[in-house]
């Protein structure tokens, strides 16, 4: 499978705008002959939306953008993220992700994990999803996350028990901290869940972070592949736009899984358990 | 506290490009002092936009220091940007000639609006727009004038802290004259920062490194070895400048204010 991270900078607030933006790339990475193009979180919108989110809302089963990105996944499989509001959850929007390949949506996911914290306010303006499901694709069953959703493991885990062979992370990650060494001290955060849950998931982990500035804030880019033996199989830049090409060999799956029989040995059946007599005995 | 220069002049000659561009601006303009701080920023501007679109106004009070205006001067040749040199006595003598005051902070500040004021009237007649230079360390504790030297349309340098300023100068290549001067508001003849805080950069950087950046507390602060009477100063000059931090505070009357529950990111649309 060929892919391409498209570490982009979208516009705040005008999905118009960022529309032209996802056809731009798609063209590229047609001409690159990809099979997949994945963008950064709320690449139809933009992040620092606040007041603005009601404004940016679109439903996928009745909005023309993603009648016209459906119709461009006809020969290249896109995923990209958007503000969610269906007909039936009026007034609730989702900080959604969307997996298209053949002319149709084959998955939504919801960000679970919304930050709201120090400069993060996302559960001030939207509502948490509430599920990680894997789903078929013509290059095997793959998980989205969102940004967040990614540094809580059990988001991870959940693709993988599900059956996740590659993972696909969206990403509008600030970059924080300045030392001595390369890039931001946040990047190397992302690079080490990247590297264990490519690893220890023995998967492809896609990571496709955005650049540009909001408001002040550099988005680090970044973006990264790790194959199922937790090696980086590709990085862009930092803090720079760029369409990070590179083909993955998916049998890589096979191989890692076949040498260390980590997924043949998981127990999720003690896990559930587990997490049933933990969360029962809460007290508050 | 020690930064990849390179990397954060990318950070800051992209931010000050974009938010131009994001505001349908092709040149910057800034007062120049002949200090550390606005001759890095005149650096920055001029890596940033091409020297062609950089203008620095020089403001001094009369002639009652000396050296600042050749030294900012300096920088305006060595970046090869425009400079223009405005006399701010005329000014600020006709006020005080009708409103006289013994306190020489009150005359500083005044002093600093003059410029503030001008700023921003050859930002109109260039138009062009204005870049703050005021650094972490002086918007923490509050050693600037609200609505003078505080007054900005983007602040590149405001996450810089005194000494990451001075390391970004080495590495931009600002003349070691103007990295070696002690810092100075220029309030009055012979004034330096540090006496007037009563306190040293290199320990008020510290200081609000672990207040701020780490969120220690003060006593973990103390614990690492800094006089207990410092550390309170410091945290008593942050609690005291906080209104020069934000937009003045609106009584709320409706269901939706400005600033309270009107939220809108400042880079709408852009």
């Amino acid at each position: 499978m060929r892919v391409v991270l498209a570490q982009t900078a979208p516009r705040l607030g005008n999905i118009k705008k960022n529309l032209e933006l996802h056809l731009q790339a798609i063209e590229k990475a047609r001409k690159e002959k990809a099979d997949l193009i994945v963008f950064p979180e709320l690449s139809l919108t933009g992040y620092k939306l606040r007041d603005l989110v009601e404004t940016v809302t679109v439903d996928p089963d009745r909005s023309k953008e993603i009648r016209e990105l459906k119709r461009l996944s006809k020969d290249i499989a896109l995923v990209f993220g958007f503000v969610e509001e269906r007909e039936a959850e009026k007034g609730l929007f989702y900080n959604s992700a969307a997996f298209c390949a053949k002319g149709k949506i084959l998955h939504v996911h919801r960000k679970v994990f919304l930050p709201t914290f120090g400069l993060f306010e996302e559960l001030r303006f939207f509502a948490p999803g509430r599920n990680f499901r894997t789903f078929e694709t013509p290059w095997g069953k793959m998980g989205l996350m969102i940004c967040r959703d990614f540094l809580h493991y059990n988001a991870s885990y959940l693709l993988y028990a599900g059956g996740a062979e590659t993972m696909i992370v969206i990403s509008a990650a600030p970059g924080r901290g300045l030392s001595g060494n390369k890039g931001f001290a946040s990047s190397r955060m992302w690079e080490l869940m990247g590297e264990a849950m490519g690893r220890f998931s023995q998967a492809f982990v896609l990571y496709c972070n955005r650049v540009g500035l909001e408001d002040g804030v550099a988005f680090a880019g970044g973006s990264f592949i790790f194959n199922p033996m937790g090696q980086r199989l590709a990085q862009a830049a930092y803090f720079q736009p760029e369409l990070l090409v590179r083909e993955l060999d998916m049998n890589e799956v096979r191989k890692a899984r076949k040498n260390w029989p980590f997924k043949r040995d998981d127990k999720p059946e003690v896990t559930l358990e587990a997490l049933q007599r933990i969360v029962r005995g809460y007290v508050d | 506290m020690s930064i990849n220069s390179p990397f954060a002049v990318k950070i800051l000659t992209t931010f000050i490009k974009e938010e131009l561009s994001k505001s349908g601006f092709k040149k910057g303009i800034l007062g120049l002092s002949g200090g550390l701080d606005s001759s890095v920023c005149a650096f920055l501007t001029a890596k940033a936009l091409g020297p062609k679109n950089v203008i620095v106004l020089i403001m001094p009070y009369g002639r009652s220091f000396g050296g600042e205006v050749e030294d900012a001067q300096d920088v305006a040749r060595h970046l090869k940007i425009k400079a223009t040199v405005i006399d701010i006595a005329p000014m600020v003598d006709a006020y005080f000639k009708r409103h006289p005051t013994g306190n020489r902070v009150q005359l500083g500040n005044k002093m600093a609006r003059e410029r503030m004021s001008i700023l921003y009237d050859h930002s109109a007649r260039e138009k062009a727009l204005i870049l703050g230079t005021s650094n972490k360390t002086e918007l923490l504790i509050g050693y600037g004038t609200i609505h003078g030297d505080m007054a900005c349309a983007i602040n590149p340098m405001g996450d810089l802290y005194k000494i990451q300023v001075r390391e970004l100068a080495a590495y931009l290549g600002v003349p070691e004259k103007i990295r070696r001067k002690l810092p100075t508001a220029g309030l009055w003849a012979g004034q330096t920062d540090e006496v007037e805080i009563g306190l040293t950069y290199a320990e008020i950087d510290q200081v609000l490194y672990y207040l701020v950046d780490e969120r220690e507390s003060k006593d973990e602060v103390i614990t690492r070895g800094f006089r207990k009477a410092h550390v309170e100063k410091i945290l008593s000059l942050i609690k005291n400048s906080e209104f020069k931090r934000q937009m003045p505070p609106i009584a709320k009357i409706s269901s939706r204010t400005v600033g309270h529950d009107f939220l809108y990111p400042y880079n709408w649309d852009k």
